[in-house]
C-alpha cells in the first residue's frame, strides 16, 4: 500500500466522516471499485490520460448516478480526474479498512456467485468474527466467477469454500 | 727368353735357306747356261748329253747369294745382332720389365681397389641391412602408432556415439515428459472447462443456497 493510496483513502474518510455519510459512502465506493475491477474495459477508460476528464467522470456519472450518494460519486471522481483510476481498488481497500479501524472492526471482502441475504450477512459475519477473534465487518463482492459457495479475505487471511476453488484443487490433482 | 728363341729362329731359317737346293729357274745365267749346254753337247754318248742337258737346265737359286756374300753377310748379322743383344735389347728388357712390374702394380692396385669395393661393398650390404632393419623398425613402430590412434579414434567416436544417444534419448524423455504433461495439462483444463459447465447447469438456487450455508457453518464450527 502506497502512501498516495493512503493520502487519497484518508481524504475520502475525512470528507465521508464530515458529510455523515461514512457506510454509505463505504458501500458506494467498495462496490464501484470491484465493479471496475472486474471489467477490463473500464478500468482501461478510466485510466485512459488521452481520453478527455470530461469523458471519464461522464463515465462515473454514468455508473453511479443515481445510485450512489453525490459524495460517493463525487470522491469517485476527485480519484478519477487525478488519473488515479488505476489505484481506485486499492485507494478504496485502505478507505474501508480505515473506516472499519475507525469502529474497531475488520473488514472481510466476501464473494459469492449469488446476493446474501442480511440474515446471511449477520450469520457469516458472527462465524467470521468467532473464527478469527476479531470483530468483523463483511463487504460482500457478488462475482459470479467463483461459481458458488463462498470466499472470505480478511488481511492475508483467506477463507476459500468456493467451487471455483475446487475446480482449481481439481486440476492441480489432475 | 723369347728374344733368344727369335734369335734362333732367325738363325736356323738362314740355314734353310743355304742349305736348300736352288730350283731351274729362268734366271739363270745365259752365259752359263750356254757354256753347259756347248759342254753338254761334246759329250760322246746320247745319255750322257741327255744327263747333260738336264743338269744345265738345273738352275742355281735366284735367293741364293754367293757364298762371299753369305759369309759377309753372317758377319754384318752377327755384328748388328751383338749391337742389339748390347744396348737395345737391356732397354728392350727394362721397358718389359717395367711394362711388368707397371702391370703388376696395376693388378695390385687393381686387387686393392676390388677389395676397397668389396669392402665398402659389404659395409653397403651392412648399411642397407641396417637401413631395411631400421626402415622396418619404423614402419612396425608407425603402424604400432597407427593402430594406437585407430583405436583411439574408434574408442573417441564410440564414445561420442554413446553420449549422443544418451543426449538423445534424454530429449526424447524429455519432450515425452513435456508432451504428457502439455497432455495432462490440456486434459486437465478440458475437464475442468467441461466440469464448470456442468457444475454451471446443476447449481441451482438450492444448491447455491446450500454452499452458502454449509460454508457459514463450517466457518462458524472452526471458530467455535
Amino acid at each position: 500500500m502506497s502512501e498516495r493510496s493512503k493520502a487519497y483513502a484518508e481524504a475520502m474518510l475525512a470528507v465521508a466522516k464530515a458529510e455523515g455519510y461514512l457506510a454509505d459512502v463505504e458501500d458506494d465506493l467498495f462496490r464501484f471499485a470491484r465493479t471496475v475491477e472486474a471489467n477490463d474495459e473500464l478500468l482501461l477508460a478510466l485510466t485512459n490520460r488521452n481520453l478527455p476528464t470530461e469523458r471519464r467522470l461522464a463515465v462515473v456519472e454514468d455508473l453511479m448516478g443515481g445510485k450512489a450518494l453525490a459524495t460517493s460519486v463525487a470522491l469517485a471522481s476527485m480519484v478519477v480526474a487525478a488519473g488515479r483510476a488505476g489505484e481506485l481498488g486499492e485507494i478504496v481497500d485502505e478507505f474501508v479498512a480505515a473506516a472499519a479501524a475507525e469502529r474497531d472492526q475488520e473488514v472481510a471482502e466476501v464473494r459469492s456467485a449469488i446476493p446474501l441475504t442480511d440474515e446471511q450477512i449477520t450469520r457469516l459475519t458472527a462465524a467470521l468474527s468467532a473464527a478469527t477473534g476479531k470483530a468483523v465487518e463483511v463487504k460482500l463482492v457478488v462475482d459470479p466467477h467463483v461459481l458458488g459457495g463462498l470466499v472470505a479475505r480478511l488481511g492475508d487471511l483467506v477463507i476459500d469454500g468456493t467451487v471455483r476453488h475446487r475446480l482449481d484443487q481439481l486440476k492441480e490433482q489432475i | 727368353m723369347k728374344i733368344r728363341k727369335l734369335l734362333a729362329t732367325a738363325g736356323v731359317a738362314m740355314a734353310l735357306v743355304i742349305a736348300v737346293p736352288s730350283v731351274a729357274s729362268a734366271a739363270a745365267k745365259p752365259s752359263e747356261f750356254t757354256d753347259c749346254m756347248l759342254k753338254a753337247s761334246e759329250l760322246k754318248t746320247t745319255t750322257a748329253q741327255d744327263n747333260a742337258a738336264n743338269n744345265c737346265h738345273k738352275a742355281t737359286s735366284p735367293i741364293l747369294p754367293a757364298l762371299n756374300e753369305i759369309v759377309w753377310g753372317g758377319i754384318a748379322f752377327l755384328i748388328v745382332a751383338g749391337v742389339l743383344l748390347k744396348f737395345a735389347f737391356p732397354a728392350l728388357k727394362k721397358g718389359l720389365a717395367d711394362r711388368s712390374a707397371k702391370i703388376a702394380s696395376d693388378i695390385a692396385g687393381a686387387e686393392a681397389a676390388r677389395a676397397a669395393a668389396e669392402a665398402e661393398a659389404a659395409e653397403y650390404q651392412a648399411k642397407l641391412a641396417e637401413a631395411r632393419s631400421d626402415a622396418g623398425r619404423i614402419i612396425e613402430e608407425a603402424r604400432q602408432s597407427a593402430e594406437a590412434l585407430r583405436a583411439d579414434l574408434v574408442a573417441r567416436a564410440e564414445a561420442d556415439a554413446q553420449g549422443i544417444r544418451a543426449r538423445a534419448s534424454e530429449e526424447v524423455q524429455a519432450l515425452t515428459a513435456r508432451a504428457l504433461a502439455d497432455l495432462q495439462g490440456r486434459v486437465a483444463d478440458l475437464s475442468i472447462e467441461l466440469a464448470e459447465k456442468v457444475v454451471e447447469h446443476n447449481l441451482d438456487h438450492d444448491t447455491q443456497i446450500a454452499l452458502i450455508e454449509g460454508y457459514i457453518n463450517s466457518v462458524g464450527t472452526s471458530g467455535g
